[in-house]
């Protein structure tokens, strides 16, 4: 227990070959289901061998672990969604889930509201210096790097730059800012998302501090991470070292570097809405919004939405029915209902069809919120949601708009 | 009349104090703004933040909710969530560019008669100077919303 941080990697040398960083998650979630640590692993795999189009898959055979080692990061899904919808949120089996942090932090969010059962999941957290929607990432390798998106084998997000790896073997790289000067730009919930570290879920694990051995650097982060990593590194699969102070403090380095440049983006991007009046603000967003179609989708996509009778739907008695809800008010609703709890993995804006900015605007409500309740969504299992809560001390505070002693409400 | 803009106000008033409140101030012949329509529930605690959203998409002006002093709930901490609610709400509104005023939180007992003639008093004056709701006026100039 003295040390959480490893560099570990895979003693197969099968795996070794297919999974990036030394492979010791994929190696970890085998030998975890090998030894019936857990009953099943849900984890991302390509669909028709396209590293656009990724689809989770439930595996409860060891052997075809391997199809799903390697990252995507041109084709995002959110994991948590489907533990919570079609696998009856782990009521009644072990399951060992890889999690990028917005997963991750969705599954703490959902355990908080008794949606998902937190006791039976193993969270496999995967650090995440963002992701590309898939078209936006098809028409870049197209036009900027002059490829066939076809013909790409791996790609790679490292010290600001995209490396892509073509099926013969060549690497090219280009500059993010390069690229986003070009027009091509991450999603951009990751741009301002400084979350990189999946620090609640069991173990996180990336490249971080690995100085360029295939290796992956672990941190441990719950009593189930050290069991499942020390199982592993007893038996052998796994080789694990402790890590050096230098790898950690490279480590550090990397990571404030990145959460200090989303927090600069976020800034940018939040700021300059705030600063703008009331009125032009409700122009911005009616101007979106008025463009919503009402295809549910973004109510779909969202992990965290789990009413199983929607407000949004007639038969609440809130909607007319044959009618659609309002514009601002489909949005509204949805804004109010997961303000407390949004984890800013863009789902929402990634299934939008009209293409509305919907995370800039829960974004712009989270930031607000996270100083009025001093809570962040998703990081601590134990804290719980702001707006379902009152604490003893509330009762003899009598202003209307102050919940704390020595604070005042702006 | 005039053409001095009439503010239409909904209060989402609670069943144990402030809709109490309100019922005395009534019986004791106070005088006070007749902008106010109310809605009277049995705790605070069951307004959804919806509620309000729909209320002022649907064209009100402002929105007025009357809740017992914390410590004083029929329920225990109803008034408390909805405390936080409506310090979310009113965040919520901010982000989108409507006024938070809009939407304002008293407690009123019932034996405060007097105060809640003074709190619609305030609220319809504020509401007045910060003139009709935005959506509305969107609504008329551009046909949707």
């Amino acid at each position: 227990m003295e040390n959480s941080l490893y560099l570990a990697w895979s003693s197969e040398s099968e795996i070794q070959k297919t999974a990036s960083s030394g492979g010791a998650v994929t190696t970890l979630l085998k030998f975890a289901l090998e030894n019936k640590l857990v009953d099943a692993v849900l984890a991302v795999k390509k669909r028709d061998n396209s590293r656009f189009d990724a689809v989770p898959v439930l595996i409860t055979d060891p052997e075809l672990i391997r199809e799903t080692a390697g990252t995507l990061h041109f084709a995002p899904l959110n994991m948590a969604k489907f533990v919570k919808d079609y696998l009856d949120g782990a009521r009644d089996t072990r399951i060992a889930v890889t999690c990028k942090p917005c997963d991750a932090r969705a599954f703490i969010e959902l355990a908080k509201r008794n949606q998902v059962y937190r006791e039976n999941l193993f969270l496999a957290g995967l650090n995440c210096s963002g992701t590309f929607q898939p078209a936006v990432a098809d028409q870049m390798i197209r036009e900027v790097y002059g490829e066939n998106p076809q013909e790409l084998a791996m790609e790679e997000i490292e010290g600001g730059k995209l490396i892509i790896t073509l099926k013969d073997g060549t690497t090219k790289e280009k500059d993010l800012a390069e690229l986003a000067g070009q027009g091509f730009e991450m999603r951009e919930n990751c741009l301002r998302c400084s979350c990189k570290i999946p620090r609640m879920a069991d173990i996180a694990c990336g490249r971080w501090g690995n100085n360029g051995q295939a290796a992956t650097f672990i941190e441990i982060c719950s009593p189930k991470g050290h069991e499942f990593v020390d199982a592993a590194a007893r038996d052998g699969v796994l080789v694990t070292e402790a890590a050096t102070g230098k790898q950690i403090e490279e480590r550090r380095q990397k990571e404030t570097e990145a959460v200090e440049h989303a927090l600069a983006r976020e800034k940018r991007d939040l700021d300059g809405l705030h600063d703008l009046s009331h009125e032009e603000r409700l122009k911005y967003w009616v101007g979106h919004l008025n463009r919503c179609i009402k295809c549910f989708g973004c109510r779909d996509a969202c992990p965290i939405c789990f009413c199983k009778e929607c407000y949004l739907e007639p038969y609440r008695d809130c909607i007319a029915g044959g009618e659609t809800p309002p514009n601002i008010m489909f949005q509204l609703v949805r804004l109010s209902h997961v303000a407390d709890s949004c984890v800013n993995c863009g789902q929402c804006q990634d299934a939008c069809p009209m293409e509305i900015p919907l995370t800039r605007l829960y974004n712009s409500l989270n930031r607000e919120l996270a100083d009025l309740f001093h809570y962040i969504p998703g990081v601590d299992v134990d804290a719980p949601p702001p707006l379902t809560t009152a604490t003893d001390q509330e009762l003899s505070i009598d202003a209307p708009y102050i919940i704390e002693e020595q604070s005042s409400a702006r | 009349m005039s053409n001095e803009f009439d503010p239409k106000i909904l209060a989402f008033l609670c069943n144990w104090c402030s809709y109490a409140g309100a019922d005395l101030a009534g019986v004791s012949r106070m005088q006070y703004p007749p902008n106010i329509r109310v809605v009277r529930f049995m705790c605070t605690g069951r307004i959804d933040p919806l509620f309000i959203i729909r209320a002022l998409t649907r064209g009100v002006d402002g929105v007025l909710i009357g809740g017992c002093h914390p410590g004083e709930c029929h329920y225990g901490k109803g008034n408390l969530y909805t405390r936080r609610r409506v310090l979310m709400t009113k965040r919520l509104l901010e982000c989108l560019g409507i006024e938070p005023e809009r939407l304002r939180l008293e407690w009123v007992a019932a034996s405060e008669g007097p105060k809640f003639a003074q709190v619609v008093k305030d609220f319809t004056e504020e509401t007045k100077s910060l003139g009709p709701n935005p959506l509305t006026t969107l609504r008329r100039e551009e046909a949707v919303i």
